[in-house]
């Protein structure tokens, strides 16, 4: 029982990281019908930024949470508008926004490898001296913000593209460019800002998780790929399936580890993702169908 | 058209006696390394002409091309490390392997859109790669790797460098002429609609499903024969050869050459292999300087080296044609 309650207290802090990383996945998904395959790297930035913020310079963990989110908008702003729009006005095919996609991340990874070393850094703590005990297991309080935090930033979101101005741009932008046009939508800023909003996330994410897990260059890389079967689990590109997948992607891998091998952890992750796609490309949420001929 | 003939045959000639010359020359300069990097260049040029069939050709991604990589290095090494099998069967039966794993993921691949096919095939490559590095009773040697040996045929022995080059010479002949046939047969011209249309291709009777099956078996099939080339040529294989990143780099091979073409895949390849030899001292540096090259091979060169050179003489010889008065 005890080794149940603590197996599921860590499959929630992994799976709110995940249903975070999927999130930002989904929203580039619904804004430009993109993968994100540099979003991963941005997390490890997220992380990297945060540590500079908090431990380094010492400001206060909150401020520090924020200031890592306003760089981040602006590092994914810039990215949309450099490289992603020049891509689109070229009019090249989607492999090679693939391709550049793979290229940028790359480049973010060893760039974080030559700023903040190939040593794996440590967060001081967050709260020190805290001690909280949940069920009879001690638990960190870096995890409770983790997962209050995630579920905050979940909600916020889920309000924020259903039920505002601006996230109903974001949708319409996505859902049909021209007809968003010219109904007065301006899709180039509004594409923009979904792309900053999407690092946004994920840095919170890396920011948010790196107090747990130590920070390295493959932090984001290592999660991230396994995040893609909580967003294809979930349904690609649905919030609320992103949030779901998420966080079932989180409970399968921290019982398989715990209960029958870490070996297989990894391996379980990329065998849920192909046969969600072979078998029920839609996921749970029946999102838009994603089939060819 | 008989003189346009004899134009190409004195470069032809060259070519053939430059190349097969090639590792004489470098053993008598003292570049026994180049020799390697040549092998290099052969087992590369399969597998990104196999590549080239199924990118350039059918339109299809395939960003697994390194689990297909590992079918073929590591069956060929294990078959011949436990059962025994002399090489050169054990590299096809190694392929075949990879063939037949190419088709079975690639049916239910049939029906995923472009960017699910780049995650399904992701997955796949990933796959692969963690069945290696925890196989069931250890038989790929997990992460210490394995030992493998250079084959022998009929009692020729290949362990130097410069007869493996030949034997490589050999085997891309051979897969150049397999590749030649099938782009120019049916196959090749229903691979084109395909890319070029799905839907019309599948409105003119092309059954689109076992075609795109068809192309994805001879991407791994061309791969999975490099993979084992490389096996049997480094002498040692462990799981980090074959992630993501050289799925990335086959790709970026065929895109820096460019697609539909012999000279655009050997121009990827060897351009890519002087690359990745130049930065080798650079540690540290070595993925930014490659994602950098990635980036402005995109945005400079979208048909790849091969396809920008023949538009530019195309480009020349219609100038030439319109100062001469032709009719265009």
């Amino acid at each position: 029982m005890l080794k149940f309650v603590t197996l599921f207290i860590s499959a929630t802090i992994l799976g709110c990281t995940y249903g975070l990383i999927s999130l930002s996945y989904s929203l580039i998904y619904k804004s430009s019908g993109m993968m994100a395959f540099v979003n991963p790297d941005l997390m490890t930035w997220g992380a990297f930024l945060g540590f500079t913020f908090y431990t380094l310079m010492g400001l206060p963990y909150p401020i520090a949470v924020l200031l890592t989110c306003v760089v981040m908008f602006c590092m994914g702003f810039a990215i949309q508008k450099g490289v992603v729009r020049n891509l689109i006005k070229r009019n090249v095919t989607p492999m090679y926004i693939t391709l550049t996609m793979f290229a940028m991340g790359y480049i973010l990874q060893n760039l974080s490898q030559l700023i903040f070393g190939s040593v794996p850094r440590k967060f001081d703590s967050i709260i020190p001296g805290l001690k909280i005990q949940l069920a009879g297991i001690q638990v960190q309080p870096e995890a409770i913000i983790c997962v209050g935090v995630s579920l905050l930033i979940m909600a916020l979101l889920q309000f924020f593209m259903n039920k505002t101005k601006l996230g109903t741009a974001m949708r319409a932008a996505s859902m049909d460019p021209m007809a968003a046009e010219s109904v007065g939508v301006d899709v180039s800023l509004i594409s923009g800002l979904s792309w900053g909003l999407s690092t946004t996330v994920i840095a919170a994410a890396g920011i948010l998780c790196g107090p747990i897990y130590s920070v390295s260059m493959v932090l984001g890389a290592n999660l991230g790929a396994k995040a893609f079967a909580g967003a294809v689990l979930g349904g690609y590109g649905n919030m609320i399936g992103a949030i779901i997948g998420g966080l079932a992607m989180g409970f399968i891998e921290t019982f398989v580890s715990g209960y029958i091998s870490s070996d297989y952890k990894s391996l379980i992750a990329y065998i849920v993702l192909i046969l969600f796609l072979f078998v029920k490309p839609t996921g749970i949420m029946n999102e838009r169908a994603i089939q060819d001929v | 058209m008989l003189q346009r003939k004899k134009n190409y045959l004195l470069p032809a000639a060259g070519a053939t006696v430059l190349v097969l010359a090639f590792p004489f020359l470098a053993n008598a300069f003292g570049y026994t390394y180049a020799i390697t990097l040549a092998c290099y260049v052969q087992l590369y040029f399969i597998a990104v002409s196999g590549y080239d069939v199924l990118f350039g050709y059918c339109g299809q991604i395939n960003m697994g091309l390194a689990g297909f990589y590992a079918i073929g290095a590591y069956g060929s090494a294990i078959l011949n490390e436990y059962c025994n099998i002399p090489i050169i069967l054990s590299m096809i039966i190694a392929s075949v392997a990879s063939c037949v794993v190419g088709a079975i993921l690639a049916y239910p691949c049939g029906k995923l859109q472009f960017h699910f096919l780049t995650l399904a095939t992701i997955a796949f490559g990933n796959i692969i790669n963690q069945i290696l590095s925890h196989s069931p009773g250890g038989i790929t040697g997990n992460f210490n790797g394995m030992y493998t040996q250079r084959p022998s045929l009929f009692g020729f022995d290949m362990t130097s460098t410069t007869s493996y080059y030949f034997f490589g010479l050999v085997c891309v002949i051979i897969f150049a002429v397999i590749k030649y046939h099938v782009v120019h047969s049916k196959l090749g011209r229903a691979f084109s609609a395909i890319r070029d249309n799905v839907k019309a291709a599948d409105g003119m009777g092309i059954n689109v499903r076992l075609y795109k099956v068809i192309a994805f078996a001879i991407c791994a099939l061309f791969t999975g024969f490099a993979g084992s080339m490389y096996a049997h040529l480094v002498g040692f294989i462990s799981p980090d050869t074959f992630t993501q990143k050289q799925s990335v780099l086959f790709l970026t091979m065929l895109i820096f050459g460019g697609t539909t073409s012999f000279g655009g895949s050997l121009i990827g390849v060897v351009a890519l292999m002087l690359v990745t030899e130049s930065i080798r001292t650079l540690t540290g540096y070595q993925t930014l300087i490659y994602g950098v090259i990635i980036i402005l091979v995109v945005i400079l060169l979208p048909k790849g080296v091969f396809g920008e050179l023949i538009g530019l003489k195309n480009r020349f010889a219609k100038k030439n044609r319109k100062h001469s008065g032709e009719v265009v």
